[in-house]
């Protein structure tokens, strides 16, 4: 493989983290790409991985699905080289896609094939993000395989918190240490007493809190664009996903979750009404 | 006073609306920890019954308990899961040291019990 201009603080080893969640549509997928590319513009090298075999979309939200030639399963089988399979992002030379098939099942591939190849990325790349299919079967297994830890997106909501501690307690049984992302919060609903808080699922689930995305139409467009939300410095998600990324890389930026109780929620709630 | 506050500025004596708003934050809270508890301990709802049912009873032999706040949960941090009992006990006469109050209220007693999660 090609690959040696790395930045300058190169770990010896990369990082593979996972991005799961159980439930479909809560996130997984763009937390991949928006983290992948906010890691990108902090210096670090990163290699974001579509581990939705059969139902890729990573390729779509980084805006590189005309690219792409050879995938994941490719490289598992020895079809072609992994540097072969591997796209650069169009606007990030730190940030490379792996995609996935589209035309396999999810158990072509088995968990070991995958270890294997995550695990030569981690002399390449600082963070290897391996972005998991929905559901807890053999998907979310080969997603899981080569995991250093994991991130559990989730939204403030009951089948959402309800799946993601299942996920928590499949990957705790495999020694996996999970961190939390709250994605989709929407603070006035929260007041109104309508929506889960973030304290309310963080300590449902009873693990780390790593950051807190605010629903935001930005992501949206961003999607349409094809370009990830940390780009527009604009979106309030958008930097908070810059936020996760500075987590990530060890920094301890406080996490502004919910707003601060008002007098009147407080009363409301003594009164038992919230 | 605060109830009839409340009622004026709600229009309804428990401040709920019709359908749920305002509250629903509550309930999407309680009906979670609900399912959860089920998920955790791989009980069915019949069994979590049962099981509530027969922890009420061997608590009540020994304390005056209310039941209307009783409470099982089940909490996960970290590696650890703990199951929590939570019993509201009215407070025996003959119990000398209770030092916060002789109301009829009593104290809460929770009652840890470290559990290994079901595999």
């Amino acid at each position: 493989m090609s690959s040696k201009n790395g930045a300058s603080n190169k770990k010896s080893e990369g990082e593979v983290i996972v991005i799961t969640s159980g439930k479909g549509g809560v996130g997984k997928t763009t937390t991949t790409a928006s983290l992948g590319a906010a890691l990108a513009l902090r210096g670090k090298r990163v290699l974001v991985v579509d581990g939705d075999i059969g139902l890729r979309n990573l390729d779509v939200i980084l805006g590189l699905e005309n690219r792409i030639v050879f995938n994941l399963v490719d490289v598992a089988k020895g079809v072609c080289k992994a540097n072969q399979a591997i796209i650069k992002s169009k606007k990030s030379n730190n940030l490379f896609l792996l995609p996935a098939s589209q035309t396999d099942d999810k158990d072509v591939v088995n968990e070991e094939e995958i270890r294997n190849v995550l695990e030569q990325f981690k002399r390449e790349y600082h963070f290897i993000l391996v972005d998991s299919p929905a559901g807890i079967e053999q998907g979310f297994r080969n997603a899981c395989a080569a995991a250093d830890r994991a991130l559990i997106v989730t939204t403030p909501e009951i089948p959402a918190v309800r799946d993601a501690d299942r996920v928590i307690g499949l990957l705790s049984a495999r020694g996996v240490e999970a961190q939390l992302i709250v994605n989709r919060i929407d603070y006035n609903l929260v007041k109104k007493g309508d929506m889960l808080s973030v304290k309310d699922v963080q300590e449902i689930l009873g693990i780390e809190l790593v950051g807190v995305i605010e629903k935001d139409e930005n992501v949206i467009i961003a999607a349409n664009c094809g370009e990830p939300v940390v780009y527009n410095q604009k979106s309030r998600a958008g930097n908070a996903f810059s936020d996760i990324a500075a987590r990530l890389c060890g920094e301890s930026l406080p996490i502004n979750s919910d707003v601060e109780e008002s007098f009147w929620d407080r009363l409301t709630r003594r009164l038992g009404v919230g | 006073m605060f109830a009839a506050l409340r009622e004026k500025l709600f229009g309804s004596k428990n401040g709920l609306s019709e359908n749920g708003q305002g509250r629903s934050r509550a309930l999407a809270r309680s009906r979670l920890q609900f399912v959860l508890v089920q998920d955790r301990t791989g009980l069915t709802p019949e069994e979590m019954t049962q099981f509530k049912k027969e922890m009420v009873s061997v608590i009540e032999r020994y304390f005056r308990i209310d039941e209307k706040g009783f409470d099982i949960s089940y909490k996960r941090e970290g590696d650890t899961s703990t199951l929590l009992i939570n019993s509201p006990v009215i407070v025996r006469r003959k119990e000398d040291k209770s030092e916060s109050s002789h109301s009829e209220k009593g104290d809460k007693k929770e009652s840890k019990n470290s559990a290994e999660q079901a595999a």
